[in-house]
């Protein structure tokens, strides 16, 4: 067992099955969560939304529904005159103030004593509007005559230049070595197009909020990922400066990165002032499916050139993605990730991306899991095997002829030097033998091995420690449990090990941004590497403190102590020992309570910084390597598949936490399984959302998993605490891609888009002849 | 309207409108927030309870229907101030808990499911649990929490 420093043998937390801390209230139902906050006076709030996807407003009256019985305030964009945006590019406002732009965009809100009084005045508000031409193509969006959704783009401001103009709300490149020449001296040039649909986080816990106004200061309670950028766009939103806003977080019941940006926080802020009563808005699942904001749409076109021996000499890339009608969500924001997670796998010596993100008159589109990843990498694979096929080499050896070794370099010039790719594609080797399975080549039985990089995002995190008089130590900080036990175990594993001390002696503190330090959110599988490392440091410097002041009341050298158990003893001498509950309070008197703040940023990672533009993401850091593998077996009358068998190889660095390593892989192929199989968030052609109940949004079910054969490969990272890297994200990133590669192996036939569900297998079985081998 | 409700074992009286949803009744006017409204309309299963010998949707039992036999919702499964019932202390070993918004609903399921029948094997547990929607855990721990439960269950009988 290795320990953060000297002074310590470690308490022996890291790797332990470790039970979360906030598990006793939940399986009680006495957990607190978003949607169960209520205060005192509480008034109940309702969105008055768009109907159509485009007009102008040419009159909107309150004044009837001002008057209605119960009803306290009635809020429109006059209340709420700011600019913002998830980030980058600030087009967003609370209410639609001129113009609407998607079928479900706030107009007005009312506050009121009960919810059917706050409904009846919102439904009473007299609106009168000029139908607009909808623009709802993603394909078309960007053709020229096409009517502009934001013709005052230009004077939207931006976090940094880039590319963009028109329906182009944003544009990310990466160029980088001589894709012409590649082209031209090609053995074989092969293009593919792919489609996805819009997938839906689905958190069994709706977006809800409940805002107080006090002399000039806003609170929120909010189930929220990321409270910090909460507290930015309300108060962006809202016109007021950041530190006028504080965002509480109760007990969050999921978000897969729909719990990251405001979206009904500044609603529940703008009725709170006005009413000068708490407020709260909920929402339901109707509203949650229409309007918070899903995985976007999107089209990826790919076109490569190879060597007769199937290694990648060249891509052009064409990623065309859906922002909807404002950057309220983390499309734009993400576009910069695409070139990656299409470079990150596979040594692709010149590549040109163009990733494209693209306002359409729908529902703003933003973050959920592995962001754009699940379908750039299921584009990437599928086109793979088109490869594989047209050459005539074995699904496994092109991948295996391709996949970046420690030492080389990624699309983006970063060098992997960690890179375990093989031995991801070796550990799910050794447990379905690529051979075997193939061998049997049985009709309407398909297999597909995927291996995948991944990055851990890389923000920042404070986090601040003290030691109690009790011989406790509390962690207080920002970030949000969102389920994952990250926090509940993960960061109070790391601190219980820096100090050795036994895990129940270490607290944390709820995520408040009047108490916590920054964190950057619970996305991209942050935060047991950034907020632990952070916590680990403050607890470094605690235990420097502890032993200082232990080694005046033992009258030994801080060199000769050691931290056990709970105690400071004398190495060698344990009867000379002192208890942390002494030495907290000796302290007091002496130089002052025990307490550290300990901070951390990922460290720079050098990569080619000239290679790209208009990109927020432009590398991978503590990248993380995985393998994905699917046996799989249709039914020809039905379409049906069965997943007969699903293998996965994860890199988490160091695993702090088997048991909740666990819960992510098993959860996010569920997720991804979701992404390949069932979910698909239908428009219609007006621009309204087809699936506002979960009866035709269909969720996994307990039937409809696989079991998962996991292992867990420790492959440990210079910048994570004790060697952890993300580990939450990556196993959704390849799901929708073996899953899809294995079905169209099992039909003989390319799956160009998703889900691939029983009516999209039908229609590929009846197209007639068959146009790929099946099998390798 | 006012009905008389046996909720957890104690008589309870509330005064709304029949139609009203069992669950509006259990989170609004008896502070038992446990239950989850999740998406109103039975899919989810969040708002499992137990009505006498079965487990029903909350969201959609209209309240006047639910006064002939007991209800029995999360809250009652342990005393508040006593140890876990071994469902939810098995969810916890197995790591079968994430967010936890699903979890009331999924106690109030294994519960009956385990009175109903003492030694399932996994797949009439995954039978069991297809009206328990959960978005984190992918099931399996949750269905391995049912095994380890039961077994706990007979050896305690």
């Amino acid at each position: 067992m290795t320990t953060a420093g000297g002074n310590g043998s470690g308490s022996g937390a890291i790797g332990r099955r470790v039970r979360r801390a906030d598990g006793e209230p939940k399986v009680r139902g006495s957990a607190i969560y978003g949607m169960d906050h209520i205060e005192p006076g509480m008034l109940h709030a309702a969105v008055r939304r768009a109907e159509v996807p485009a007009a102008r407003i040419v009159r909107l009256d309150t004044t009837a529904a001002a008057r209605m019985p119960g009803v306290r305030a009635v809020a429109t964009a006059a209340d709420a005159p700011g600019l913002s945006g998830m980030l980058v590019l600030k087009d967003q406002s609370v209410f639609a103030s001129e113009v609407i732009r998607y079928v479900g965009e706030p107009i007005a809100a009312v506050a009121a004593d009960t919810p059917a009084q706050a409904a009846a005045a919102a439904a009473a508000i007299e609106l009168e509007l000029e139908p607009l031409d909808p623009v709802l193509d993603l394909d078309t969006a960007l053709d020229s005559g096409t009517r502009l959704i934001h013709p005052d783009w230009e004077s939207y401001q931006t976090l940094v230049p880039g590319p963009r103009g028109g329906n182009l709300a944003w544009e990310a490149r990466l160029e980088r070595g001589d894709v012409a020449a590649a082209f031209a001296s090609a053995y074989q040039v092969v293009s593919d197009e792919f489609r996805v649909p819009r997938q839906h986080q689905s958190p069994i816990e709706p977006h809800a909020a409940v805002a107080r106004y006090d002399h000039g200061r806003f609170t929120v309670h909010t189930p929220s990922q990321f409270p910090y950028l909460v507290r930015g766009r309300v108060a962006e939103l809202l016109g007021v400066r950041p530190s006028a806003v504080r965002i509480v977080v109760p007990t969050i019941g999921g978000g897969f990165g729909g719990k990251l940006d405001a979206l009904l926080e500044p609603l529940a802020c703008v009725l709170a002032r006005k009413a000068g009563r708490p407020v709260q808005v909920l929402n339901t699942r109707a509203d949650e499916l229409r309007t918070a904001g899903p995985r976007e749409n999107a089209i990826v076109r790919l076109r490569t050139a190879v060597d007769a021996d199937g290694r990648i000499l060249a891509q052009d890339g064409h990623i065309l993605a859906d922002n909807g009608a404002n950057s309220s969500g983390e499309t734009v924001a993400c576009a910069g990730v695409a070139p990656l997670a299409l470079g990150g796998t596979y040594r692709i010596p010149a590549a040109r991306y163009l990733s494209q993100v693209v306002y359409t008159n729908t529902p703003p589109t933003a973050a959920f899991r592995g962001v754009n990843g699940p379908y750039c990498i299921y584009a990437q694979e599928m086109h793979m095997d088109h490869i594989a096929r047209e050459l005539g080499i074995d699904r496994r050896e092109i991948r295996l002829r391709n996949v970046l070794r420690p030492g080389q370099k990624m699309v983006n010039g970063q060098v992997l030097s960690d890179a375990f790719l093989v031995e991801a594609l070796e550990s799910v080797e050794a447990r379905a033998p690529w051979a075997e399975l193939t061998a049997r080549s049985r009709p309407l039985r398909g297999v597909a091995v995927v291996p995948v990089t991944w990055i851990t995002n890389p923000g920042p995190a404070e986090a601040s420690l003290k030691l109690a008089e009790d011989g406790t130590v509390m962690v207080t900080c920002a970030a949000a449990e969102i389920g994952t036990g990250a926090v509940t175990t993960g960061v109070r594993q790391i601190v219980a090990e820096t100090l050795s001390v036994p895990i129940e002696d270490v607290l944390i503190s709820a995520p408040d941004t009047d108490a916590g330090g920054y964190d950057h959110g619970a996305q991209g599988s942050r935060t047991t590497y950034g907020m632990g490392k952070a916590a680990g440091d403050a607890a470094e410097q605690v235990r420097d403190q502890i032993l200082q002041t232990a080694a005046d009341l033992l009258e030994a050298s801080p060199e000769d102590l050691e931290l056990v158990g709970g105690q400071v003893q004398v190495v060698g001498a344990p009867d000379a020992a002192v208890t942390l509950a002494a030495v907290g309070a000796a302290a007091m008197w002496a130089g002052g309570p025990i307490s550290a703040s300990g901070r951390f940023v990922s460290p720079p990672v050098p990569f080619d910084a000239g290679c790209m533009a208009g990109a927020l993401f432009t590398h991978f850091s503590a990248a993380s390597y995985h393998a994905h593998l699917a046996e799989v077996e249709v039914d020809p009358d039905t379409g049906v598949v069965t997943i007969l068998r699903y293998v996965v190889a994860q890199d988490v660095g160091r695993a702090i936490n088997p048991t909740m390593i666990e819960g992510q892989v098993h959860g996010g192929v569920a997720q991804g399984l979701g992404y390949a199989m069932l979910e698909n968030l239908r428009l219609d052609d007006a621009g309204r959302v087809l699936d506002a109940g979960l009866e035709s949004y269909r969720l996994p079910t307990a039937l409809d998993v696989p079991p998962v054969d996991l292992e867990i490969l420790e492959n440990p990272c210079s910048s994570g605490p004790f060697g952890a890297k993300g580990a939450a994200e990556p196993p959704i990133v390849p799901v929708a891609a073996v899953i899809a590669c294995a079905v169209a192996d099992a039909i003989g036939r390319p799956i160009n888009e998703l889900p691939v569900s029983p009516f999209a297998v039908l229609g590929a079985l009846r197209q007639g002849a068959d146009v790929v081998g099946a099998s390798t | 309207m006012s009905y008389e409700l046996s909720v957890n074992g104690r008589r309870e009286s509330v005064d709304v409108p029949g139609m009203t949803p069992l669950l509006d009744v259990l989170r609004d006017e008896l502070s038992l927030r446990g239950a989850k409204k999740g998406c109103a309309e039975g899919r989810c299963g969040a708002c499992t309870v137990r009505l006498g010998d079965r487990t029903v949707a909350s969201c959609l039992l209209p309240v006047a229907v639910a006064t002939d036999e007991p209800i029995s919702t999360v809250e009652g499964v342990a005393a508040p101030d006593g140890p876990l019932h071994p469902v939810q202390e098995a969810l916890l070993e197995c790591g079968g808990v994430q967010c936890g918004a699903c979890t009331p609903g999924m106690v109030m399921t294994l519960c009956d499911l385990l009175e109903a029948d003492p030694d399932p094997d996994a797949q009439s547990v995954r039978q069991a649990l297809v009206g328990n929607i959960c978005r984190c855990t992918g099931y399996h721990k949750i269905v391995e929490a049912a095994l380890s439960a039961a077994a706990a269950l007979r050896e305690a009988r």
